[in-house]
C-alpha cells in the first residue's frame, strides 16, 4: 500500500514538474500518515508485547493458577471438576474469623494511623524552620527494610527487650508481661504505622512542593483563615487525592504482609496471610487447596479495601464538599480535630518514627556484637565478634546469592522500563502516530504493588509447576523482576516526563541520529535518576521474601528469607548479624548511586554538593 | 470610615541593614496610595510586613494601625486586610463559586453560601462562570474572580501587589479601572505595589522608592 502511494506520488509530482522539494514535502507528510502504522507501529506493538509479556503475565497465571487452586480445580491431580470445599474448609477452620477480623483490624487501623499521624506530622512541621531535618532523615529512615525494622522493633518490645530492661532498671517495674506487644496484632499495627509513616511523607514532599504552599497560606490567610484552618480546608483536600496510591499501597502491603507479621504479628491464631503461608509449607494437600481459597478471600477484601479507601475520599471530598467552603469555624472546632492538635499529634508522630528507627537500628548493632546479655542488663555483659566469624561462611554465600539476583533482576527490569518508557513515551506529542499510540495503563503498572503479594505468588507458583519447577533460578528472578519493575517504574517516570524534549530536536537537527541523541543526550542527562532507580530497585529485590522463598522452593536463600527464618530461632544475635546486614546493603547501593549521581547529569547539579541528592530525584520521580 | 495608618515602621534585615526607615503615611477610606519602584527593591516586603504574613530575613519594627486599632499583635487572619497577588491564586481543588463561597464570612450559612456566591457573580456578569474550574477560565476573568473573592471576605484595607503585572495591556486597562472602581465603591483604604506608572490612578499619592536602599523616602503628590 505503502509502495503504491509513494509510485502514485512520483507519477503525480513527475507530471506536474513539480521540484523535488515539493515531492519531498508530500512524501514525507503522507511517510508520517502511512508507514507508521505499519512498521513504526508494529515494531512499537512487538516491543509492547515483549514487556507485557514479561512484567504483566505473571498475572495470568497468577489470577487463573489462583482461581483453578481456590476451586479445586487441578489437573495434575486429574480433578476437572469446580468445588467450594477449599472454601467450606477456610471458614471452618478454628480461629479463622478472629484471623480475618485481625487481619482488617491490622490494615484498616495501621493505615489510617499512618495517614492521620503523617498529615499531623506535615501540619505541625511542614512550614517550620526543622522541616529541612525532617527531610533529609526520611530517606534513610525509608531505606531500613520492613524486615530489619521488624527484628529491631522486636528487640525493643519483648518481655525480655530493651524499654522493659530500661523499665525494669529505672523504675523497678515489669513490662510487656501481662500486655504483650509482640505477637499481638497490637505490635504489628504500631511497627506497620511507624515503617508506613515515613512513606507517606516521602511521598508528600514531592506534592507539597507543587502546590504553592506559601502562597496559598497567604491567601487564605488574607481571607481570614488561620493556619490551622488553611491546613484542613485548603491543603488536606488538595494533598488527599494525590496521596491516594500511597495508601492504597500501604493498605494493601499491611493486609498481605507475611515477613513482619512472623516476626512480630499475632501467632495463635495468626493474621490471614500468616496463616496462609503455613498452610502452604503444610503437606498436606487439603491445606494447600484452603491457602488458595485463603489467598482468594484476601484479594477479595482488597479489592473491597481498596474501593472504601476511594470511597472514603469521595465521600469528604466530592460528596460532602460543603465543610470545605462554609466557613471558617466549621469542622475545624470539632472536638475530635480539637483534641489531636492539642496532644500534639505532629510532634508525638515525628518524634517516635525517628525514635523508634533509630533506636531499633542500635538495638541490632548491638545485639550483632554481644556475647552475653542477661535479662536485666541495659547493656551486654560481654561483646565479642565470634558470631561475625562463624556466620561468614554462610554469609557470604546467601550474600553473594542476594546481591547477584538483585543486580540482575534490577538491571532486567531498568531494560524493561527503559524500553517502555521510549515507546509508551506519555509525553510523546507526535501527532503522526497518535492514534496508533498504544499507552499501557499505570494502574497495571502499579498493580504489583497494590494487590496482595501472597496471591499472585500463589497463582504464580502454581502456574511455574506446570511449566516446571526444575528451573526455580529462573522463576524467583522473573518473580523479582516483577515485584521490582514497577518501583523502577515509578522512580523514572517523573524524570522521563520533565525532560526537556527540546533538547532530542536540537540534537537531532544537528544531523545525529536518534539513536546518537539518546545515548549522547538524554542518557547521560538522565543518568542520575537512573543511578538512583537502580538502588531504588535493587533495595526491593533485596527486601522480597515470599518471592524467593515460593518461586524458589526454598532451595534460594537471601539474607531476608534468612533473617526471616531466623527470627523464630532463639539465638537473637545471628537474627541481628543478618537484620544489620539487610540494612546495610541497600544502604551501600544507595550510597553509590548518590556518589554516581552527583558526577553525572547536568554541570549545574554537579558544582554543589547538596545539588543533587536522592530525595530530588526521587521526590520528582515518585510523583507519578 | 476605615483608614489605614503606619507608623514609623522600619524593616530590618539580619545583619541590621535598614530595607525601609521610618515610613510613615495614612491611606484614608476610598484612597489610594500607589508605591513605585523598581522590581526586587522591598515593596512587596513592605506590603508583607503590613498583612503581617512572617518574614524570614526581616525585623518589623513601628506601628501598623487599621481604624485606629494597632494590628501589630494580631494575626494574619484577623487583621481584615485584603491581599490581591500577582497570581490570581484561585483554589484549584475549588470551582469559581466555591472558591467565592470560601471566603464569605461565617456569619452567612449553608445554602446561603452558595447563594450569595452566585449572587456576587451575577453582579458582575460573570454568573456563567460559576461551576467552570479555575484553569477552564481565562486570565482576565480568573483575576476578576480573585477580586470579587478578596471583597467577599469584608476586608476593611487592601494591599495590591503588582495585581496587573500578568495582564496583557488590553486587559489591564479594563481590569485596573474595574478595581478601582469597586474599591471606591466600597470606601476601603488600598496601598498598590507597581512598577509601572500607568497603574498609578489619577489624582493619586504616590511614595517614589529610592533605587539605592537608603533611608530617605520621597512623597510627592503626583500631578497627572
Amino acid at each position: 500500500m505503502t509502495k503504491n502511494r509513494l509510485q502514485n506520488y512520483l507519477r503525480f509530482c513527475f507530471q506536474n514538474n513539480q521540484s523535488f522539494q515539493d515531492f519531498w514535502k508530500q512524501f514525507s507528510a503522507s511517510y508520517c500518515v502511512t508507514i507508521p502504522k505499519w512498521i513504526l507501529a508494529s515494531t512499537k506493538t512487538v516491543v509492547l508485547v515483549t514487556v507485557l509479556l514479561i512484567c504483566f503475565l505473571p498475572m495470568l497465571p497468577g489470577l487463573s493458577g489462583l482461581l483453578l487452586a481456590a476451586f479445586d480445580f487441578n489437573p495434575l491431580l486429574n480433578q476437572f471438576h469446580w468445588s467450594l470445599s477449599g472454601f467450606v474448609r477456610l471458614f471452618h477452620f478454628p480461629g479463622i474469623g478472629q484471623s480475618i477480623l485481625m487481619t482488617l483490624n491490622v490494615s484498616i487501623i495501621s493505615t489510617f494511623l499512618s495517614v492521620l499521624i503523617s498529615f499531623a506530622i506535615l501540619k505541625r512541621w511542614y512550614q517550620s524552620t526543622h522541616w529541612q531535618k525532617i527531610e533529609n532523615a526520611i530517606a534513610p529512615i525509608l531505606a531500613l527494610p520492613h524486615v530489619a525494622f521488624a527484628i529491631g522493633f522486636a528487640f525493643l518490645f519483648t518481655p525480655s527487650g530493651f524499654i522493659s530492661r530500661l523499665s525494669f532498671q529505672l523504675f523497678d517495674i515489669i513490662l510487656f508481661n501481662d500486655v504483650q506487644i509482640i505477637k499481638h496484632q497490637l505490635g504489628l499495627i504500631i511497627g506497620l504505622t511507624l515503617k508506613e509513616v515515613p512513606f507517606i511523607l516521602f511521598m508528600s514532599i514531592a506534592l507539597l512542593k507543587q502546590l504553592n504552599i506559601k502562597q496559598s497560606f497567604q491567601c487564605a490567610q488574607s481571607l481570614g483563615f488561620n493556619k490551622h484552618q488553611v491546613w484542613l480546608k485548603i491543603i488536606f483536600p488538595q494533598w488527599l487525592p494525590k496521596m491516594r496510591f500511597a495508601i492504597i499501597a500501604i493498605m494493601a502491603y499491611s493486609l498481605s504482609v507475611v515477613d513482619v507479621s512472623l516476626i512480630i504479628g499475632p501467632s495463635i491464631p495468626s493474621t490471614l496471610p500468616v496463616m496462609i503461608w503455613s498452610w502452604l509449607n503444610d503437606s498436606d494437600l487439603n491445606k494447600h487447596l484452603m491457602a488458595a481459597s485463603g489467598a482468594l478471600v484476601l484479594v477479595f477484601i482488597c479489592v473491597v479495601l481498596v474501593y472504601t479507601v476511594i470511597f472514603i475520599e469521595w465521600l469528604l471530598l466530592k460528596k460532602w464538599v460543603s465543610w470545605q467552603f462554609s466557613g471558617r469555624k466549621t469542622l475545624t472546632t470539632f472536638k475530635g480535630i480539637d483534641l489531636l492538635a492539642r496532644i500534639g499529634l505532629g510532634n508525638l508522630g515525628i518524634v517516635s518514627v525517628l525514635l523508634m528507627s533509630s533506636v531499633s537500628l542500635i538495638m541490632i548493632v548491638i545485639w550483632s556484637l554481644a556475647k552475653r546479655w542477661p535479662y536485666p542488663h541495659i547493656l551486654p555483659s560481654k561483646w565479642s565478634l565470634q558470631f561475625w566469624q562463624s556466620e561468614l561462611p554462610y554469609l557470604f554465600d546467601t550474600f553473594l546469592t542476594s546481591i547477584g539476583l538483585a543486580i540482575l533482576s534490577a538491571s532486567i527490569a531498568l531494560l524493561l522500563v527503559l524500553v517502555l518508557l521510549h515507546v509508551n513515551n506519555r509525553n510523546n506529542a507526535n501527532k503522526c502516530n497518535q492514534k496508533r499510540h498504544l499507552l499501557i495503563p499505570l494502574i497495571l503498572i502499579v498493580t504489583p504493588i497494590i494487590a496482595p503479594q501472597l496471591s499472585i505468588l500463589l497463582g504464580m507458583q502454581l502456574a511455574s509447576i506446570y511449566l516446571g519447577a526444575d528451573n526455580f533460578y529462573l522463576w524467583v528472578l522473573w518473580s523479582h523482576v516483577f515485584f521490582v519493575f514497577p518501583y523502577i517504574y515509578l522512580s523514572l517516570d517523573g524524570p522521563w516526563r520533565s525532560f526537556d524534549q527540546r533538547f532530542n530536536k536540537v540534537g537531532l537537527s544537528l544531523g545525529k541520529s536518534p539513536f546518537f541523541v539518546w545515548r549522547s543526550i538524554k542518557m547521560p542527562l538522565l543518568m542520575p535518576a537512573m543511578s538512583i532507580a537502580m538502588a531504588v530497585g535493587i533495595s526491593v529485590s533485596l527486601a522480597q521474601f515470599l518471592p524467593t522463598l515460593m518461586l524458589g522452593a526454598g532451595r534460594i536463600a537471601t539474607i531476608t528469607t534468612e533473617a526471616v527464618a531466623l527470627s523464630s530461632g532463639q539465638d537473637r544475635r545471628v537474627m541481628a548479624i543478618y537484620a544489620l546486614l539487610q540494612t546495610i546493603t541497600p544502604l551501600f547501593f544507595f550510597a553509590l548511586a548518590l556518589f554516581i549521581a552527583k558526577r553525572t547529569g547536568p554541570l549545574e547539579s554537579r558544582q554543589t554538593f547538596s545539588g543533587f541528592n536522592k530525595r530530588d530525584s526521587l521526590s520528582v520521580s515518585r510523583n507519578a | 470610615m476605615n483608614n489605614l495608618k503606619i507608623n514609623n515602621l522600619t524593616l530590618r534585615d539580619q545583619q541590621g541593614n535598614r530595607l525601609i526607615s521610618n515610613l510613615t503615611f495614612e491611606i484614608k477610606a476610598g484612597e489610594v496610595l500607589s508605591l513605585m519602584g523598581p522590581s526586587g527593591c522591598g515593596k512587596s516586603t513592605l506590603l508583607h510586613a503590613i498583612a503581617g504574613h512572617p518574614l524570614n530575613d526581616f525585623d518589623v519594627l513601628g506601628e501598623v494601625s487599621l481604624n485606629g486599632k494597632l494590628l501589630n499583635s494580631i494575626a494574619v487572619e484577623e487583621r481584615q486586610i485584603g491581599f490581591l497577588f500577582q497570581d490570581d491564586l484561585l483554589f484549584p481543588h475549588f470551582n469559581i463559586w466555591q472558591n467565592l463561597a470560601f471566603a464569605l464570612p461565617d456569619s452567612i450559612k449553608k445554602r446561603q453560601r452558595k447563594e450569595q456566591a452566585l449572587v456576587a457573580l451575577e453582579q458582575h456578569n460573570l454568573l456563567m462562570l460559576a461551576d467552570k474550574n479555575p484553569s477552564q477560565i481565562s486570565g482576565g476573568q480568573r483575576a476578576r474572580i480573585s477580586m470579587i473573592r478578596l471583597l467577599l471576605a469584608k476586608p476593611r484595607a487592601v494591599l495590591l501587589d503588582e495585581p496587573f503585572n500578568k495582564l496583557d495591556q488590553q486587559l489591564r486597562q479594563e481590569f485596573r479601572q474595574w478595581v478601582f472602581d469597586l474599591i471606591k465603591q466600597n470606601s476601603l483604604p488600598v496601598l498598590m505595589v507597581t512598577h509601572d506608572q500607568e497603574d498609578i490612578p489619577l489624582n493619586a499619592k504616590t511614595i517614589i522608592w529610592p533605587t539605592n536602599l537608603s533611608s530617605i523616602l520621597k512623597e510627592q503628590e503626583q500631578i497627572c
